[in-house]
């Protein structure tokens, strides 16, 4: 089961697979196969050399009966030239008799190697016997070994009382021979059970690999290394696959809908409140114009709050998406030294070409924004930006400026919602509140320290695909 | 002084209107994309301020527009989203400053100030090489008419080569002019700007002469320019 077995933990063997479930089923139902296939072979074999052995105790009766005679009515065998019916207790016999007295049975003449015992009559009873008869019956010698035996009944010339003649043979040789077949048999169908279950492993492996490329598929989207399953699966699974991939089209069009209508929102508010908070400037003096200017600027703080937060919540239901680093930094590298054209900051900059942030562009883009914007307001003249891997799945963006630094004490302050420290700078709040929200809802982690040029330095880690 | 303003939300235009006329500016306005356009390019303003949430056109594209017929009017674009990405298409499409609605009329007045101040410093022709042209006075370069997005350093770095076209520059020259005292020279970062700003303007545009420097050169076939 090579390296899928190797991953499964004692939990997860508990629990139903589809994998064991197949292999049991074939590894039962061919062991039951093989069983009877074996048990069958055994007896066909047993049966046959039975049969034959029993045509050779037919061929003794057949000789004795044709050699024998009648002579003024005594029965006078043949002298027969079979030498193991001479040694004593040889383990072949044979007997003439008649039917009649205690035993059922009376001996009339019988072989050397009798001696002076008598074989058992056939478990019928011997008046039953129909002359021209044939019985094959099982019995013990007089060595007490197991016999197979057969008695004919016929009725000789001269004589009225019908006469039985019997053979026997020690039956070992063949019994053996059944015991030794089905030990063979038995290994061999063994070997071929294991044979079998080893085929059927390799089968359900095999067969089921495209359902095992299925979960890589799914999981590499969920990671963010790919936007969508591959459609070229077996037909029983291609609408798995299909049914998939519109889901997470889905998926994406609930995120593209929400984070829309959050825009709109967010447009249709802030130009009233923009109007509401200019009319009451335009005001001095006047307590209305005081309390709307207030409270106005209390709305778009919470407008601001509660867009981010409706934000966050349509990212947590999207997909893992994958956005590359380097061109985020570049446009926004541009874009702010546009900005702060005047005071004339450079942002010089650095990234890996291949680094990729698992998340949405745009929340790459508000991360780094508002950090370099922050660092632009606070420098002098220069902001540096530098994002590399950090470990196997994160990455880190660190941004320095040489402006005045914070104070550690300050530090928290500053990442704390609705903290602003930078009144005395153009622009709204510092941004890094934001920062710490966003950074937050991916999982990463906002850190503030000395920069070597002098100033602030901020040190975003972030989800990363890697490869 | 004249002033365009594009916006669509008649209180936000009429108190903007009121502010720039106290402010002593003549103010014309647009209530959408295409008169605001139409507007922009038959009229010379010293300023434009427009909102990027416009009805029949949206701003980015009329500022888009705008740059591509040549009209350098600094602009100024309102935007309610804050969004980063709008400002990145903002700025990039010709935008010199941006300001995030809701905002206080006077911070707008400033930033109308600095812009009109700074449009009116620079006055060195542009220069061109090739398909390459670089307008110091809006801080722009193209390339075969399309606007090419720089940070300051590729900027610096290319308006160096091309103020010096034909001549092999050394890296140490180019450290020099370049960067600030303070930075740290460290030329091997030269290569990098180098390679950034190829692979914006083209391989072939920037000639390493080995052991030497740096040459801005046109394309051959490209006429050279001055």
């Amino acid at each position: 089961m090579n390296k899928y077995a190797a991953r499964l933990t004692i939990k997860e063997l508990r629990r139903p697979s589809l994998v064991r479930r197949l292999i049991w089923l074939a590894a039962i139902w061919s062991l039951l196969v093989l069983l009877f296939a074996g048990i069958g072979l055994t007896a066909l074999f047993q049966r046959s050399s039975l049969s034959r052995f029993d045509l050779g105790l037919y061929d003794i009766t057949e000789g004795l009966y044709a050699g024998t005679t009648v002579e003024q009515g005594e029965v006078v065998a043949p002298a027969l030239t079979d030498t193991r019916a001479l040694r004593v207790y040889s383990g072949r016999y044979w007997e003439i008799a008649e039917p009649g007295g205690a035993g059922g049975m009376q001996a009339l003449v019988r072989s050397r190697s009798l001696w002076d015992g008598e074989l058992k009559p056939p478990p019928i009873r011997p008046d039953r016997f129909k002359p021209g008869s044939t019985v094959y019956y099982d019995t013990v010698g007089p060595v007490g070994e197991r016999l197979r035996a057969t008695a004919r009944t016929v009725t000789l010339p001269s004589r009225t009382a019908p006469v039985v003649f019997l053979a026997a043979e020690d039956r070992g040789p063949i019994d053996r021979d059944a015991r030794k077949f089905a030990e063979v048999t038995a290994v061999a169908l063994i070997l071929l059970g294991a044979g079998l279950v080893a085929g059927v492993i390799l089968q359900v492996q095999v067969g089921l690999q495209p359902l095992f490329r299925l979960r890589r598929d799914v999981a590499s989207v969920r990671k963010g290394q790919a936007v969508a399953v591959a459609t070229d699966y077996p037909v029983e699974l291609a609408p798995l696959s299909t049914e998939l991939n519109a889901l997470l089209v889905h998926n994406q069009e609930t995120v593209d809908r929400q984070r829309t209508h959050v825009g709109n929102l967010a447009h249709a508010l802030k130009t009233p409140i923009s109007v509401m908070l200019s009319e009451a400037e335009a005001r001095p003096g006047d307590p209305l114009a005081a309390v709307v200017s207030r409270q106005a600027q209390v709305m778009r703080d919470q407008v601001d709050h509660h867009l981010r937060r409706a934000r966050a919540a349509a990212r947590a239901q999207g997909s893992g998406e994958r956005t590359a680093v380097l061109p985020v930094i570049d446009e926004l590298a541009r874009t702010l030294e546009r900005i702060h054209i005047d005071k004339g900051v450079s942002i010089e900059w650095d990234a890996d070409e291949g680094l990729a942030f698992r998340g949405e562009k745009q929340d790459l883009q508000e991360l780094i924004g508002n950090v370099v914007e922050n660092a632009c307001k606070w420098c002098r003249r220069r902001v540096d930006v530098v994002a590399g891997p950090a470990g196997p799945g994160w990455l880190k963006v660190t941004v320095q400026d040489d402006g005045p630094g914070l104070p550690p004490e300050r530090r928290e302050d500053v990442l704390r919602r609705g903290a602003r420290l930078d009144e005395s700078a153009p622009g709204s709040g510092l941004g890094l509140s934001i920062v710490e929200e966003l950074v937050k809802a991916y999982g990463g982690s906002v850190t503030l320290a000395d920069a070597s040029l002098g100033g602030l330095k901020v040190e975003l880690l972030l989800p990363s695909v890697d490869g | 002084m004249r002033i365009l303003v594009v916006e669509d939300d008649p209180d936000l235009s009429r108190q903007l209107k009121q502010a720039l006329g106290d402010a002593g500016y003549a103010v014309d306005h647009a209530a959408d994309g295409e008169e605001g356009h139409y507007l922009g390019e038959s009229e010379p303003y010293d300023a434009v301020i427009l909102d990027l949430g416009l009805p029949k056109m949206d701003g980015v594209s009329v500022l888009e527009q705008w740059r591509r017929a040549n009209i350098s009017t600094p602009v100024l674009i309102l935007t309610a989203r804050g969004a980063w990405s709008e400002k990145v298409s903002g700025f990039d499409a010709g935008a010199d400053d941006y300001l995030t609605k809701p905002f206080l009329t006077e911070e707008l007045l400033a930033r109308l100030r600095a812009l009109v101040r700074r449009a009116a410093g620079h006055s060195s022709p542009s220069l061109s090489c090739g398909g390459l042209r670089l307008d110091p006075r809006a801080a722009r370069a193209s390339v075969n008419g399309e606007p090419l997005r720089l940070t300051s350093l590729e900027y610096r770095l290319l308006h160096y080569l091309m103020m010096h076209q034909g001549r092999v520059i050394g890296r140490s020259e180019l450290v020099e002019h370049l960067y600030d005292q303070d930075f740290d020279r460290d030329s091997n970062t030269i290569e990098v700007f180098v390679g950034r700003l190829r692979k914006k303007i083209g391989q072939d545009r920037i000639e390493t002469v080995r052991g030497l420097g740096y040459r801005l050169a046109p394309l051959p076939g490209e006429p050279a320019g001055g």
